[in-house]
């Protein structure tokens, strides 16, 4: 006979005020198995849960139902309340009488009705609920870090310094990612290559962590705990294990006019290069749809240059296997191609370049040696014009949201061209200076006080060359007038937007994503490291636009949380899995492709001679994540999932 | 020698060399223009295969009787492009192994029987490629168009109307080539999903239930529609389905013996319309 306790929960006015609990309570204490009924003003609070505990001792309770919010919120809770009493933890349902009642009705006595059905069919599902035990899996202490961004070698250091293996895998031949690009940082103006390179070394030497350069993650299966990831290495044609980066190869290629990717196309390789010269790991790789020698078999002179004949033209793509217990998503953004901004020129006056332009400009490393010059002539601009927002907060150019970093680099950018070309003159449009960070505002401050910087509110309309100029017009809003700047060089701040394939590479690794491409976390607030699956975390500017102090914090963030992950050797897994019929399958193995965590094999039932006489699905319990796809795709209803079972789920609908 | 001929002497063939155990075919009706299978298993029992514009019926479904195929001999079968879609999809759903199934492609133009070249099911990949291009009936779509016009609660009343007379013999079920289900989900009791009295509630779930698992699986055979007793226009929700998953996936039941079930199944490229 089933004993239900129903606690209905007040929840303070949030189901109070919307719902009269007095008659739920009347309502349900009515219901055929209910033995209890109880009404309080927060159930969660600890006298909330003990009255539990005491209903489920006292009254020898079967079931509980705690019409309440929403499991994500409280389930837990008073599993571990039920438990306590002695009762099972998963014969506790949760009514959600508020994110789906009291906070989304207007009429109160409508509200009580909706709370009393629902309320009503959780009693009819928990009656059928059955006792289930929690499913231990081992954990593989091993990390994946995707993306050799400050944010991916933060991550990967943190985990590796506490002792636990890391593979890092990036896709370009070097580790760095944007931050390797940067000239100074704001808002200390530290330049950003002698605070991330030491970190690279460190990454590459620490004997923790191996480095996969030049490789792609390809398929991910598994899940928390136990991830199988098959991993790209592409063929560098260059022997990693014997080159020493002694660069002879590099210089005797005669395949040199090739704009560098690194440098923005503001200076050249060639055919076999290293992106830039602090490159970790420092071996060159051939771009093989630039090499003569891939094209016509002729030159291979680096090969005859080298030495220690570590050129292999042969090499071909390897596919690598890694098992890993958890993942971090570090994979960055791009900079928005500007070509959408037609009004702005940037394509057709060379002249008209992006922030990250004019940090090779300024950069020490850079094609110009840090002197400000611009790619037109090579001349010092004497006058430079700065657009803010350039495609960020604007619903025309589908970037609704706003970049974050843009004014700060901005100020930084004419500061820096203030400290290079001491006559020269700055103005910067922009639509609001967004300044909020540790000595972010006194950073734009000393922009305007020390360094002069000309900031004009509002947007600029129209650009174009003019003897020799490149002449601004916008509009001064606060002296609500136009304006015309005649300029030598025009800097776009442009969107921070997500990397072009995030997208593809968010549904081969099975993590969500947002209307733009950013990765999403599990909660924006409380969860804001997770994703959605378990085991797979975000840092860095992948999940939104981040400057470095927050990819950085990110990133040690989800180092902790894997750290936490790793301390255990196993790990509790629901016991909500699928199961299948022997008797009514019919092996079409739609359940099997259907599958998106591959938990579902075929099984062989044999006579007593051992002869196959069937083959049905069989659900993997290791594997599976209680997910429901095959249950809904199974035709002849032959699986069903613990916890949801159909019995359950159609005692539920029908009470409704 | 017409193909009658020519197949009857090939499937002599066949029994006598023990290249297949059972030849299904079509035999004389109660009526001419009817002809209904018959299941041949000697030379001389050839004699009574018929092959003419009657023989439309879709034959693959016979291949299911259970056992018939387990001791791996193969099984000769008479069949128009739609059975050897047919026996692409229960390939592809491990029902059968096609290497057991040898075919007598035929297909019918305007009441004339032509023979098709290929005895695998392969073979016959080029047909099932021109029947593809050449798309979905335009007769069916016809028809089908008649119904889109009318409004949702219009178009309701219609298929109210035409299954308040399904008795639930479950004709449509039994014909079909791909209702191969040990346990079909109307006989599923522990829930009883699908109410199994003769009422419009039931009668609803019932043949929305089936065409949901007709949704890119059917290969228009056209089975279902003629064994229904109480005629109601079967074809026109099969047509429906096959439509949205050849718009949506571009999607044709049948291609192979490798297509992966559309429903179970997603690309990249998916257009994804319906859920954000
Ligand atoms: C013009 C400009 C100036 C800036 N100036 C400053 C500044 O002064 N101070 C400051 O704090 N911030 C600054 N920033 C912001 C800073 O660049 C970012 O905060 C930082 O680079 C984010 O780091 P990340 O690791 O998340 O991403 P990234 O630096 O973009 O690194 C991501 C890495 O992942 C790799 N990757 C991508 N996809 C894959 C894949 N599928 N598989 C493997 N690897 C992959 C990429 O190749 C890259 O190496 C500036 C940004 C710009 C555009
Ligand atoms: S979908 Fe159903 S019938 Fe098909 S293999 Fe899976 S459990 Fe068996
Ligand atoms: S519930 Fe079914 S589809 Fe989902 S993970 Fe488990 S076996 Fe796979
Ligand atoms: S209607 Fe559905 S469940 Fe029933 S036999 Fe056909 S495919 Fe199977
Ligand atoms: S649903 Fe009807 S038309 Fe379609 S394959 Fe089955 S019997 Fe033929």
């Amino acid at each position: 006979m089933a004993k239900i306790g129903v606690f209905v929960c007040h929840c303070g006015e949030n189901i109070a005020s919307m719902v009269d609990t007095a008659n739920l309570v009347a309502a349900i204490s009515e219901h055929p198995g209910v033995e209890i009924c109880l009404e309080y003003k927060y159930f969660c609070s600890d006298p909330g849960q003990e009255t539990v505990k005491r209903a489920v001792r006292e009254h020898n309770l079967t079931g509980v139902v705690v019409a309440a919010c929403s499991p994500r919120m409280h389930e837990q809770t008073f599993r571990k309340a039920c438990a306590e009493a002695g009762l099972n933890p998963y014969m506790l349902e949760l009514a959600n009488i508020r994110e789906q009642c009291s906070w989304v009705h207007t009429d109160k006595e409508e509200a009580t009705e909706k709370a009393i059905e629902i309320t009503r069919s959780l009693v009819e599902k928990v009656k059928r609920n059955n006792k289930l035990y929690p499913i231990s899996v081992p954990v593989t202490r091993r990390a994946m870090v995707i993306g050799g961004g400050i944010a991916g070698i933060q991550a990967a250091l943190d985990i590796a310094s506490a002792g636990r293996e890391v593979v890092l895998v990036e896709r370009e031949p070097s580790i760095g990612g944007h931050m390797s690009q940067i000239s100074e940082t704001f808002p200390t103006l530290d330049c950003s290559q002698c605070i991330l390179t030491p970190r690279m070394v460190e990454a590459v030497q620490h004997p923790n962590i191996t480095v996969m350069t030049y490789s792609e993650v390809e398929e991910v299966d598994g899940y928390i705990g136990n991830f199988t990831v098959k991993v790209r290495r592409k063929a560098r044609y260059v022997r990693m294990e014997t080159c020493t980066g002694c660069g002879d190869c590099i210089q005797k290629c005669p395949v040199k006019k090739i704009p560098s990717e690194f440098e923005c196309g503001l200076g050249n390789r060639s055919a076999i290069y290293t992106p830039f010269a602090q490159a970790v790991p420092n071996v060159p790789v051939i771009d093989r749809s630039r090499c003569t020698y891939f094209k016509n078999g002729k030159c291979a002179i680096c090969k005859k240059t080298c030495q220690i004949d570590s050129i292999d033209f042969d090499q071909q793509d390897t596919i690598e296997t890694i098992e890993v217990g958890a993942i971090v998503v570090a994979t960055g953004f791009q900079v928005q191609n500007t070509s959408l901004y037609g009004e702005y020129g940037y394509g057709r006056y060379k002249d008209v370049i992006t922030g990250l332009h004019f940090e090779r400009l300024a950069s020490a490393s850079g094609p110009t040696a840090g002197k400000i010059l611009r790619p037109s002539d090579g001349k010092q601009p004497e006058t430079v014009v700065f657009i803010q927002c350039a495609g960020s907060r604007d619903v025309s150019k589908g970037v609704r949201y706003c970049s974050k970093i843009c004014c700060m680099y901005t100020a930084k950018h004419a500061m820096l061209y203030a400290h290079k070309v001491h006559d020269g003159d700055t103005k910067i449009f922009y639509m609001d200076i967004r300044a909020a960070g540790k000595g972010y505002d006194e950073f734009t401050r000393r922009a305007i006080e020390e360094d002069h910087a000309g900031y004009v509110r509002g947007r600029v309309s129209k650009l174009y060359e003019e003897n020799g100029k490149l002449i601004v017009r916008g509009v001064d809003m606060l002296l609500g007038r136009p304006v015309e700047v005649a300029a030598d060089m025009v800097v776009l701040a442009t969107a921070m937007v997500p990397q072009p394939d995030a997208k593809e590479f968010a549904k081969i690794i099975g993590i969500g994503y947002d209307e733009y491409g950013f990765f999403n976390e599990a909660h924006l607030k409380l969860r804001p490291v997770e994703t959605a699956t378990a085991g797979i975390y975000l840092a860095g500017a992948c999940q939104s636009p981040k400057d470095i102090p927050d990819s950085v914090s990110q990133a040690s963030a989800a180092a902790a949380k894997i750290l936490g992950l790793f301390s255990r050797e196993h790990l509790e897994r629901e016991p909500v899995v699928a199961t299948v019929s022997d008797s009514t399958c019919a092996g079409c193995w739609g359940c099997a492709t259907a599958c998106p965590y591959n938990a579902i094999d075929q099984r062989d039932i044999t006579d007593r001679n051992g002869n196959v006489i069937k083959r049905v699905a069989s659900v993997n319990p290791g594997l599976c994540q209680g997910c429901g796809t095959c249950v809904s795709f199974c035709r002849s209803n032959s699986i069903d999932l613990a916890g949801f079972t159909e019995k359950q789920i159609f005692a539920e609908v029908m009470a409704l | 020698m017409g193909i009658q001929e020519q197949y009857r002497s090939e499937a002599a063939g066949l029994l006598s060399s023990g290249a297949v155990k059972l030849v299904i075919g079509f035999g004389e009706g109660s009526t001419v223009e009817r002809r209904r299978p018959v299941f041949v298993r000697t030379p001389a029992e050839t004699e009574r295969l018929v092959l003419d514009g009657g023989c439309v019926a879709n034959l693959s479904t016979y291949l299911l009787t259970e056992g018939l195929l387990s001791d791996g001999k193969s099984v000769a079968v008479f069949l128009k492009p739609d059975g050897i879609r047919s026996i692409n999809i229960l390939a592809a759903e491990a029902q059968l192994n096609p290497e057991q199934v040898v075919i007598f492609g035929f297909d019918i133009e305007e009441g004339q029987v032509r023979a098709l070249e290929g005895r695998k099911a392969s073979d016959f990949a080029p047909v099932i490629g021109v029947a593809k291009a050449a798309g979905l009936s335009a007769e069916l779509q016809k028809e089908a168009e008649l119904l889109d016009q009318i409004s949702a609660a219009e178009r309701f009343e219609y298929w109210k109307d035409q299954f308040s007379k399904c008795i639930k013999c479950y004709a449509c079920r039994q014909v079909c080539p791909m209702c191969y289900c040990r346990r079909c989900i109307v006989d599923v009791n522990q829930p009883q999903w699908v109410n199994t009295s003769s009422h419009t509630l039931g009668n609803f779930e019932w043949n929305i239930v089936r065409a949901f698992h007709l949704a890119g699986r059917c290969v228009a055979c056209g089975g279902c529609d003629r064994s229904c007793p109480v005629n109601i226009p079967l074809r026109l929700i099969n047509h429906r389905m096959a439509k949205e998953v050849l718009d949506a996936f571009d999607y044709y039941a049948g291609e192979c013996a490798e297509q992966k079930p559309v429903l179970a199944t997603f690309r990249q490229d998916d257009p994804e319309t319906f859920i954000l």
